[in-house]
């Protein structure tokens, strides 16, 4: 049976490039980069030229990027990071993010409001395109904002958010400004995220979305940024990230950043084809609604719902017909839980239950989609045949 | 598959007889559980035996449906006065209503389980009878299928002993996962007790417990809805230093009747209509079966009343039993053979 791999949001495929440079850091000897010897100078001048390049790739500066664990762990670093920093100062910090975030942002906000009684989350409202609402980051900003965290592109709908808009507001309601946070990790295989992010003052990717390794990340800084670490340990990564620094994790992001700069421009043009065919495709099936049309998406994702179909039947009969697909809400046991991002955008609970996500990348193909259409159909169909 | 050696074995036994098999585990419960079923552990624990065996593993959420059709229809019950067994409500609502209409509907030909009870083909039609454990039987908590759900049913370990099942599980490799068996509700966190959940949603209602035989006051509870029908626990002993069981609970005049054990036993059971399922032939006015009304209770001699409401007489004078709990109906002539189920209606 043919795979047809449509779950790139979740985990990109391995890029054999990024294999290839990560291969000489993943036996034998490798030095600890924080140490004194040749070793360690050859792991330390690796990870320093993979900071070099994953600064570039924001039009950051080397400094201002912190190597992690992965996007979530950046994302804590962003949120729990600003917010331990700001309560130093401020009677009341508020974090600020939008009700489209993904679960490493909330939960990290939801925790450091539970853990302190001076730290408070605020809410963004989205549009039925699920759109973060500026009048809405206007109304809910204040002196105890400490953060505002809007993504780049959500996880599941693929719909890009505004984030020139979030930071004019956020540097210009209040006096001084309020520090920005945006999740860029959905966003990162299909734009420019050095002009993206311009005015973004911290911005977390993470390396398997864009065809590098798992348990790699990066949180980048632009400028001064007050920050407190979440993992002090040791004091890596100028005291902001405790730690050894990985070296194969490390090279693997910035192999991963490299192949994505240089195909960007073709893949992009490429699956813009495949998502509008996939688009029209899926429309015509009966009942079947494009989330997020009104509004700018990722070319990758094509998110839809289903008001008379659950997700967990169309992803079984979906998988025996070889097609890896997601309802893109996943709790931890790996059952589809109610997304809260459709419930933001207003999506009925009913049509939320029947969401289906499918994901392209770099290496999908024209017949892969053709394949998906033709499988999606006829699992709907027989669906309902039966229901 | 639960995660556990009964539904694991099953699966493994399946696969060595040709079947072609899919693993499923329902999520079924979101919250707070320390019972041993329905938490990510236990879909972990699924999900490593489905790959133990090689057979693909699904995880499908109920957590909605088991809310709307178990946990706040319990979370009712208690607060009218009844006492319902939610495991029943599950397998009656959840496992053999959605997940076979799913499996169906996913082109599945049949459902097993690793319940410990037993289908019987004979002559077309198709019997629930008790697994061959009688110490673990659980047909019981069965006794509201039909025809049509038994004939599309497996229980593959139903005619073995645990120790067989067990010595199975080590055969196919699934040693490590000899867990305990499940015992509790699956909501109500053990260390906690039922209180302590119902009073997440309900407020309990003190009442004054008295002497059913006397009428003298003998003492008063917080939690009246805790107090059930046909039991010991939780009361004090009277005066005379005997203890008492619970008679009946009047949430209403918020009162709670006890009495010793000769004084209140009972000799017909009323039966709530909309509840009583056939599983095979209808049972008419004046059918003698044995029925059965705990998990673990023995079956006792009866007659099926129709009057102006459905009742059950009683051979011999029982406890008294809670509404809310259900009663199986066995055969006579054939005592394993299950011929229905009913919930105890308030008397």
């Amino acid at each position: 049976m043919s795979l047809y791999y449509f779950d790139h949001a979740a985990s990109a495929p391995r890029r054999d490039e990024v294999a290839d440079a990560m291969a000489p850091w993943t036996r034998g000897v490798v030095g600890n980069p924080s140490g004194a010897h040749k070793a360690a100078r050859d792991a330390r001048r690796a990870v320093e030229e993979a900071r070099d390049e994953v600064a570039a790739f924001l039009g950051a500066k080397p400094g201002g990027v912190i190597f992690t664990g992965g996007g979530t762990e950046s994302c804590d670093l962003a949120i729990a990071g600003v917010a331990r920093h700001h309560r130093r100062t401020h009677e009341t910090s508020e974090i600020l993010i939008s009700r489209i975030e993904h679960h490493a942002v909330t939960d990290a906000a939801q925790k450091m409001a539970r853990d302190y009684d001076d730290v408070r989350v605020g809410y963004i409202d989205v549009d039925g395109d699920g759109v973060v609402d500026l009048d809405s980051l206007m109304s809910s900003l204040s002196d105890d904002t400490a953060i505002v965290s809007v993504m780049a592109a959500n996880n599941e709908t693929g719909v890009r958010q505004p984030l020139d808009g979030v930071s004019a507001l956020a540097k210009s309601i209040i006096p001084g400004g309020v520090l920005t946070h945006t999740d860029a990790i959905a966003a990162a295989s299909w734009v420019n995220l050095a002009n993206l992010t311009a005015t973004t003052d911290m911005i977390s990717i993470c390396a398997h979305k864009i065809g590098g390794p798992v348990n790699a990340g990066a949180l980048i800084l632009r400028g001064d940024v007050g920050l407190e670490a979440v993992i002090p340990g040791g004091g890596q990564e100028r005291g902001r990230r405790g730690g050894t620094v990985d070296v194969a994790a490390a090279v693997g992001l910035a192999a991963a950043v490299r192949v994505t700069v240089r195909e960007l421009a073709e893949v992009t043009d490429r699956v813009l084809d495949l998502q509008e065919k996939l688009v029209a495709a899926v429309s015509l099936i009966p009942g079947c609604r494009v989330t997020g049309l009104g509004a700018l998406r990722v070319p990758g994702t094509v998110h839809v719902t289903f008001e008379d179909l659950a997700s967990d039947e169309l992803l079984f009969l979906l998988d025996q017909e070889g097609v890896c697909a997601s309802a893109a809400a996943s709790c931890s046991s790996g059952a589809a839980d109610p997304s809260h991002v459709l419930a933001a955008m207003g999506v009925s609970h009913e049509r939320a239950r029947g969401s289906l996500r499918l994901s392209m990348g770099a290496e999908t193909t024209d017949e892969d989609v053709d394949a998906v259409i033709a499988i999606l159909s006829g699992v709907v169909y027989k669906l309902r045949a039966e229901a | 598959m639960s995660g556990g050696v009964d539904s694991s074995v099953a699966a493994g036994l399946l696969l060595e007889q040709g079947h072609e098999v899919v693993g499923a585990t329902l999520k079924l419960w979101g919250g707070a559980s320390d019972s041993g079923c329905c938490s990510v552990a236990d879909v972990d624990d699924a999900r490593r035996v489905a790959q133990m065996l090689g057979i693909d593993h699904h995880v499908f959420n109920y957590t909605e449906e088991f809310e709307r059709h178990v946990v706040a229809p319990f979370v009712e019950a208690y607060a009218a006065g009844r006492s319902p067994n939610p495991c029943i409500e599950c397998n009656r609502q959840i496992k053999f209503d959605l997940l076979f209409e799913r499996a169906r509907r996913l082109g599945f030909d049949a459902v097993a389980t690793g319940h410990h009870a037993q289908v019987l083909a004979r002559d077309g039609a198709h019997f629930l009878i008790r697994g061959a454990d009688d110490q673990k039987d659980q047909s019981y908590v069965l006794g509201y299928l039909r025809e049509d759900q038994l004939a599309t049913l497996l229980l593959p370990i139903g005619a073995m002993h645990k120790s067989d099942v067990r010595r199975h599980a080590e055969r196919l490799g699934l040693r490590t996962w000899d867990k305990p068996d499940s015992q509790d509700v699956c909501f109500i966190e053990a260390s906690k007790g039922r209180g302590v959940f119902l009073r997440q949603r309900i407020e309990l209602t003190p009442a004054t417990i008295v002497d059913a035989a006397s009428g003298e006051e003998i003492g008063a509870t917080n939690s009246a809805e805790l107090m059930t029908v046909g039991q010991r626990r939780g009361v004090l002993p009277a005066r005379d230093g005997e203890r008492r069981f619970v008679a009946r609970v009047d949430l209403e005049a918020r009162r709670v009747e006890v009495g010793r054990l000769e004084e209140i036993l009972i000799n017909e059971i009323a039966l709530d209509e909309s509840s009583l399922t056939f599983s095979h032939a209808d049972l008419v006015d004046g059918s003698a079966i044995l029925a059965q009304w705990s998990a673990h209770g023995v079956a006792k001699g009866a007659t099926l009343r129709r009057g102006p409401s459905w009742r059950l007489e009683l051979d011999a004078p029982a406890r008294p039993v809670a509404a809310g709990q259900s009663v199986v109906f066995y055969r006579v002539s054939e005592p394993t053979i299950v011929e229905g189920a009913a919930i105890v209606a308030v008397s």
